[in-house]
């Protein structure tokens, strides 16, 4: 479902990915685990086809994203960090806009948002406008707009970032339900408790490197140490000591 | 795939649900155009009107002859006459504003034909006010005076007054009904249409580009399958027909500065009024044809501007950036629109009728004016069509371009 080999993305001499691989595959809940910057969201937006990466190739759905964008965007749902929406469009606007996009028709347009609304209970969000919503709100309807054409891929960008309690607990169930019907989920996040609850396995990212690809507990039993953060600092530490331990 | 209409849809339910671009796209246009060419003139032709009812103080050094004290004095049907005052100097007078105008009899002046004597008329030239109250009244009561005295010579000697006068020129108007409408300031008319079409797209072009990077909303759109050609072209789509929307209602209130025209012009005006009012094309006449060519040129002209706007727009990354590219854009139209007024001055070959914008402004003049040609239309609308196609191809590579989707 997600093949990465030995993706690099470079703006001029700085690096901001090198050698990333991995593979995610349908039923799975893959985090990428990293700091702010760790290169994250420059992975995410590659395998969304917004950045084409400058060395290794990576495809999605089966389609590589570089050679073939078009097919890789049917397939993807993009939540990216800023919850950006057209704030003059009310919800239902902005779904039947999206699924347009998509070329869905009228009617599987408006089953689509019956299932979303059922699971999001979007209710009242359908027949607001955007410019009113709370920060939950529009999380929510970002949500259903990445899902509104029902992708076998969800690539989801610090989606938790700003939620409260009840808007994060959706966001979570909704994530488990997805992957119960074997969807493809993408979780990049900088919370360990979201890691330990969602991921299957997950990529730990720093300075545009992936530094471990395993399940939470692998990494875990791999560090020695008691929790995934402990593990997730360790590996981080050894990052930092490697080329020192080199260059004396 | 979704089509260019489907962006285009949503871009313009965008725009409609924002009250800013409606201001700017009908409420402006329909207001201000009447208001120039209807509420200026009538103001002006109030104040010049309102200049024959008062009367004004003019200071006088010397002996005035009694029949042109009279006659400076006298109120007539249409104005009143001046008030006569003593005074000293007629420099510091007029400049201090203590008189309108001023009179020095610097010879004595005679009573009956035949002798000749100096009077000197002071005001300050090119006070508009003093020009059409004391010194206009001033130069009349003076003629009058100088006729009557002629006159009255002519009779004692038995003669016709014809004789004063062996040709008589009379002037007629060889302007077309269009001409005689546009006024002078008929310039003044592309300058409107394309600073409307301009005001109406800035908004659709800003919000649809620089404002969707602003929001966070590119990103989303950019991972649709659909192509970004077509979600340009829709963006383009939309901002053109908010532009045209802005161009339509300047047609239409243009349109109708003539009726509204005869409905506030009370009946029985001044000449002074009526002058006024034709120079600033109160009385503007369209017919069909004349609106059609200005809806076909607006819509070209509004394609070329809303392909630039956008263009600009993509290299900002929020709405007050783009708008701060935008501003001198203002120049292209307001500058050759000025240039406009020298127009009769000009012998136009047709190329420049091809040169965008320009073209356009040429031919929305020559339209008011009631001459315009298939020809120059043709060259203007193909010169704004080439530019928007070149425009579009630029914004398309930049469209393309990976950072167009970040607001970093």
């Amino acid at each position: 479902m997600l093949d990465v080999q030995h993706i690099g993305k470079r703006y001029g001499q700085h690096s901001a990915l090198e050698g990333i691989s991995f593979q995610a595959r349908s039923g799975e809940v893959f985090g990428l685990l990293g700091a702010n910057g760790a290169g994250k969201t420059t992975l995410l937006r590659i395998l969304s086809t917004l950045l084409r990466p400058t060395s290794g190739s990576a495809s999605v759905a089966g389609f590589d994203v570089a050679a073939r964008p078009q097919e890789v965007r049917a397939r993807i749902g993009l939540v990216s960090g800023g919850m950006g929406l057209h704030d003059r469009l009310t919800g239902a606007e902005t779904l039947r806009y999206f699924a347009a996009l998509h070329g869905m028709n009228k009617f599987r347009t408006e089953a689509r948002i019956e299932v979303l609304d059922a699971q999001l209970d979007l209710g009242e969000l359908l027949r607001r406008r955007a410019g009113s919503f709370s920060t939950g709100m529009k999380q929510k309807l970002v949500l259903a707009r990445a899902l509104i054409h029902d992708p076998p891929v969800l690539l989801l960008d610090e989606a938790s970032s700003g939620l409260d309690v009840l808007a994060r607990r959706t966001l979570l169930d909704l994530v488990t339900s997805l992957r119960n019907r074997e969807r493809l989920i993408v979780y990049s996040t900088h919370v360990m408790s979201e890691v330990e609850e969602l991921c299957d396995r997950l990529a730990v990212i720093s300075g545009g490197q992936v530094l471990s690809v395993a399940s939470p507990a692998e990494l875990v039993a791999q560090s020695g140490e008691r929790n995934l953060e402990r593990a997730f600092f360790k590996l981080l530490s050894a990052q930092k000591a490697l080329p020192e331990a080199i260059h004396g | 795939m979704a089509s260019i209409w489907t962006v285009a849809q949503q871009e313009l339910t965008a725009t409609i649900r924002d009250r800013r671009t409606l201001t700017s796209t009908i409420l402006i246009p329909l207001l201000i155009i009447p208001l120039f060419t209807v509420g200026l003139p009538l103001l002006l032709g109030t104040l010049f009107g309102g200049q024959a009812q008062t009367r004004q103080s003019v200071g006088v050094i010397g002996t005035l002859p009694a029949t042109l004290r009279t006659q400076l004095e006298a109120d007539s049907k249409t104005e009143k006459g001046v008030r006569l005052t003593v005074i000293r100097d007629p420099i510091k007078a007029v400049q201090s504003g203590e008189v309108d105008a001023a009179l020095k009899v610097t010879s004595p002046l005679p009573s009956v034909a035949g002798q000749s004597g100096t009077l000197q008329l002071f005001y300050k030239l090119g006070n508009l006010k003093a020009q059409s109250g004391a010194a206009g009244k001033v130069r009349s009561a003076v003629e009058a005076y100088n006729t009557a005295l002629v006159g009255r010579k002519l009779s004692e000697l038995k003669l016709s007054s014809a004789l004063l006068t062996p040709v008589k020129l009379s002037t007629v108007d060889a302007s077309n009904v269009a001409e005689a409408g546009s006024g002078a300031l008929a310039f003044v008319i592309p300058l409107f249409l394309l600073q409307f079409i301009l005001a109406g797209a800035t908004a659709a072009a800003t919000d649809s580009t620089a404002g969707e990077r602003e929001r966070g909303t590119f990103e989303a759109l950019l991972a649709t399958p659909t192509p970004r050609s077509t979600l340009l072209l829709g963006k383009l789509a939309a901002t053109t027909i908010t532009a045209l929307a802005a161009a339509a209602f300047s047609v239409l209130g243009l349109s109708l500065s003539a009726p509204i025209a005869l409905l506030v012009t009370p009946a029985g005006q001044g000449a002074a009024q009526k002058a006024t009012q034709q120079a600033f094309g109160g009385s503007l006449a369209l017919g069909s044809g004349a609106l059609g060519t200005l809806l076909l040129t607006a819509t070209s002209a509004a394609l070329l501007i809303s392909a630039l706007l956008l263009t600009l727009s993509l290299l900002a990354r929020s709405v007050r950036e783009a708008q701060t590219l935008i501003a001198p854009l203002t120049l292209l139209i307001v500058l050759p629109a000025t240039l406009l007024q020298f127009a009769d001055f000009l012998k136009t070959g047709a190329a420049i009728y091809g040169m965008p914008i320009v073209g356009s402004m040429l031919v929305i003049l020559d339209t008011v004016k009631g001459q315009s040609s298939g020809l120059h239309l043709l060259l203007s609308v193909a010169g704004n069509v080439l530019g928007a196609g070149l425009l579009v191809i630029v914004a398309t590579r930049m469209f393309g371009r990976e950072s167009v989707a970040f607001k970093q």
